[in-house]
């Protein structure tokens, strides 16, 4: 018995069906699943953009196979499924939004169209139909006419106008007599469309439908008389959008738009209340939970609150095809389905890649949910047409694979910290009180160490007592070294010359030193040119002549020729001689 | 048949056998098992089944107790604790269900795979239910698809079953009668 298991998907997944071609070309925004029958058997909803200009088709499959099909007149923008009325048994109507209007479908007949009231028309443009009707002005003046309106007005041109201007000129004289009495309209078309629960969040409760304009409106529509409930104006042609909430308590349209922002509106206002700016164009948009994410043409993945902060970013190994969520109630489990033009299909449950599904070819519409009975389903379809069906083992547990971010384990076991002593209440007690003379005390002892240590030093250069020496024509640095156990000891005394580029000349060094204890073989020593930068090592052996172990301190001068006062001074503290008892 | 059968064949006692009628939901279980029950004890309209419900029915010479679970998802979890007590499984599948034959397929293995069944020649009858169905999938097609000839180790039977009408029933449950029989002599 090998169990189905599919390539590369962790064995998550049942192959139930792969038709490549199944001649479907559409996107996930055209993909929706009901339960249109009213039998618990959910069906797949298609509206299917044909190839090119021709075929375009509402698509509704069974199972494995294709119940019905009829033609829609336009490319379909969106489609959704909806409750539109209160009526049993309760069945769902589907909603085809393509150029201006919404074709709403009920038991799969075409029930009612719904057109978009039309734009303001441009007076100018106006008044050069009329002129040209009446026949005062030939076509040529008119487009002459026309391109000057163009430029410059603030209402556009009507399509039709637009039509006449990419004419050639041998093609406008019919076109003219063919439009010319029919007054001019000016209509904007639907570029998105979603579903607004009207007044209770019930699964089969009535919605709204909400749709985004070319013109960049966003209308909330009534779902029984189709009259329109609300209207909110965006700075750019919407795309995308997510809709959450009920239209008459609270609801909040996230919308992105062509401009590559992403705009968040709600109930209170009819322009937007919060903007996310991308750094690149958005093209996929997910709601999880109260978070949007966001896949953007760069190549990643960025998560937001519902508020536009910014929570994380993922990288992606391949631009975005298409995008869906993937929610399973029964199960607790959210996540964000991304379709990859490398053939791949990725889940993310935040910016944890979670498993990902290899496909036969690029994935352009992602639907997960109900389908037939079983719950986790998940229907692809392929830039090829293809139509991939597969099903969520019920055994199928996915675990975040990178950890959690936030602070370590560790960090919320509890220490057992001992109980408070008496001592320390005492003590913190006394410091509150007492804390003014305590810092008044401290500042006093402060000041005394620094004159102390201030005294010190100038004390030490007053009497040149350093091994550093702060002259400015010779400046000098040395230390030394005692080596041996005795009673004979090296003493190494590393002279340096900090000058930048000066050298140093006629120096000697000197020692002084209780002559009962000690005895050096040459006390007084010249120190040749010193090089700037170079370590000398001057080196000369000490005997200690006293058997009684004691230790004295060996002073040593370095003196310029001809004056009296030393350059520098090290006092060298002798250790104890410990060589003479074996003497 | 061991003296003990043959004696209480004559007094008109029957053996107790215990079957697991197992299977996606809405197959038909809940439908086959009330048609093999006596018709005065026969339900009327037949609901989702909840959790799992006990039936008992009689064959010539055996008295079934069947335990009819429910296929729905959330409760296939169920199924495995009375595997133990299983001596035939029946497997009803809804031939016309083509898209979710794999999940009737990987439901049935991993009930062969099963600590309680894997080791056991448990006979298992399959029901390829809903045959009137306009585009059902033959019983020979059905047992392709859940590649019912791997199962080398335990006895099996597959029939096309409608049972709305109680067709292909009775072949069904006389083979398991005589499976269980000579597993007994
Ligand atoms: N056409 C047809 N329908 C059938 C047949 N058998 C059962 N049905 C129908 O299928 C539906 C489900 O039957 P049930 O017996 O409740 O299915 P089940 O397997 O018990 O389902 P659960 O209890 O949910 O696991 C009912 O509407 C039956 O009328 C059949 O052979 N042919
Ligand atoms: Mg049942």
């Amino acid at each position: 018995m090998s169990p189905v298991e599919s390539g590369g998907d962790g064995g998550k997944w049942l192959d139930a069906h792969y038709d490549p071609v199944a001649g479907l070309y559409t996107f996930s925004s055209c993909v929706d699943l009901a339960d249109l029958s009213g039998d618990g058997e959910s069906r797949l909803v298609v509206g299917d953009l044909g190839s090119g200009s021709s075929g375009m088709k509402l698509k509704v499959y069974r199972g494995t196979a294709l119940m019905s099909e009829s033609t829609l007149l336009d490319l379909p923008a969106g489609l959704v499924a909806f409750f539109m009325d209160l009526h049993e048994p309760r069945i769902p109507a589907v909603a085809v939004a393509s150029g201006p209007c919404i074709y709403v479908y009920k038991n799969l007949r075409p029930y009612f169209k719904f057109t978009l009231p039309s734009l303001e028309v441009n007076t100018l443009e106006q008044d050069v139909w009329q002129q040209v009707r009446e026949g005062q002005i030939d076509p040529l003046t008119m487009k002459e006419m026309l391109e000057s309106i163009r430029k410059k007005a603030d209402v556009p041109l009507s399509v039709r106008s637009l039509r006449f201007l990419s004419l050639e000129t041998e093609d406008m004289d019919e076109f003219v007599q063919l439009h010319k009495q029919q007054p001019i309209r000016r209509q904007t078309v639907i570029t998105c469309i979603g579903t607004l629960k009207k007044s209770t969040a019930d699964e089969d409760g009535v919605s709204c439908l909400v749709i985004g304009t070319e013109s960049s409106d966003v209308y909330v529509l009534d779902p029984e008389a189709f009259i329109i409930l609300s209207k909110m104006s965006l700075p750019a042609a919407p795309t995308m959008m997510d809709v959450t909430g009920q239209f008459d308590v609270e609801f909040r349209i996230t919308v992105a738009c062509r401009n590559g922002n992403i705009y968040i509106l709600r109930r209170e206002s009819d322009k937007p209340k919060y903007c996310i700016e991308l750094p690149s164009h958005p093209v996929g948009l997910v709601r999880v939970g109260k978070n949007v994410v966001v896949g953007c043409t760069n190549e990643s993945l960025q998560g937001f609150t519902q508020k536009g902060k910014k929570l994380w970013k993922a990288v992606l190994a391949a631009p975005i095809t298409t995008m869906a969520s993937m929610d399973l109630p029964t199960r607790g489990f959210q996540a964000v389905m991304v379709g990859l033009a490398n053939c791949e299909v990725q889940l993310y449950r935040d910016k944890n890649l979670l498993s990902r599904i290899k496909t036969p070819d690029v994935v352009t519409s992602i639907c997960f949910g109900r389908y037939g009975r079983e719950d986790g389903t998940l229907i692809m379809t392929t830039k090829g047409g293809g139509l991939m069906v597969k099903i969520l083992k019920r055994t199928a547990a996915f675990d975040d694979r990178d950890s959690a971010p936030g602070p370590p384990l560790a960090q919320s076991v509890r220490l057992n910290v001992p109980k408070k002593t008496k001592l320390y209440v005492d003590q913190t007690l006394r410091e509150r009180e007492n804390g003014l003379a305590m810092h008044r005390a401290f500042q006093m002892d402060l000041s005394r160490l620094r004159l102390a240590a201030a005294k010190a030093y100038v004390k030490a250069l007053e009497s040149s007592l350093t091994p550093m020496s702060s002259s400015l024509t010779e400046p000098l640095k040395m230390n030394a070294v005692v080596q041996g156990l005795g009673p004979s000891f090296k003493l190494t005394l590393n002279v340096q010359n900090t000058a930048a580029c000066r050298p140093v000349m006629n120096l000697a060094i000197s020692f002084l030193y209780d002559e009962s204890l000690y005895r050096m073989r040459n006390p007084y020593m010249r120190i040749p040119l010193l090089v700037p930068g170079l370590i000398y090592p001057v080196e000369t052996f000490v005997e200690c002549t006293s058997d009684k172990g004691i230790s004295d301190i060996i002073k040593v001068f370095v003196l310029h020729e001809g004056r009296s006062s030393p350059l520098l001074t090290a006092h060298i503290n002798m250790p104890v001689s410990e060589g003479l008892t074996l003497n | 048949m061991g003296l003990f059968d043959k004696l209480a064949g004559w007094l008109g006692l029957k053996k107790e056998v215990n079957v697991l009628c197992l299977g996606l939901d809405n197959s038909g279980k809940t439908t086959i098992i009330n048609h093999l029950k006596p018709t005065n004890a026969q339900a009327q309209d037949i609901v989702p089944t909840i959790g799992f419900s006990i039936e008992k029915f009689k064959t010539s010479s055996l008295s079934f107790t069947v335990f009819d679970m429910s296929g729905q998802g959330r409760y296939r979890n169920l199924w495995e604790h009375y595997y133990k007590e299983g001596q035939a499984i029946i497997f009803v599948i809804d031939s016309a269900d083509k898209l979710r034959m794999v999940v009737a397929k990987e439901e049935l293995d991993t009930l062969l795979n099963h600590p309680d069944i894997k080791h056991r020649r448990i006979p298992i009858l399959f029901f390829a239910n809903k045959m009137d169905v306009r585009d059902a999938l033959s019983s020979v097609k059905v047992s392709q698809l859940l590649c019912l000839e791997n199962i080398k180790d335990k006895p099996w039977h597959i029939c096309a079953t409608d049972a709305l009408k109680g067709e292909g029933l009775q072949e069904g449950v006389d083979w398991l009668q005589d499976q269980i029989k000579t597993m007994r002599t």
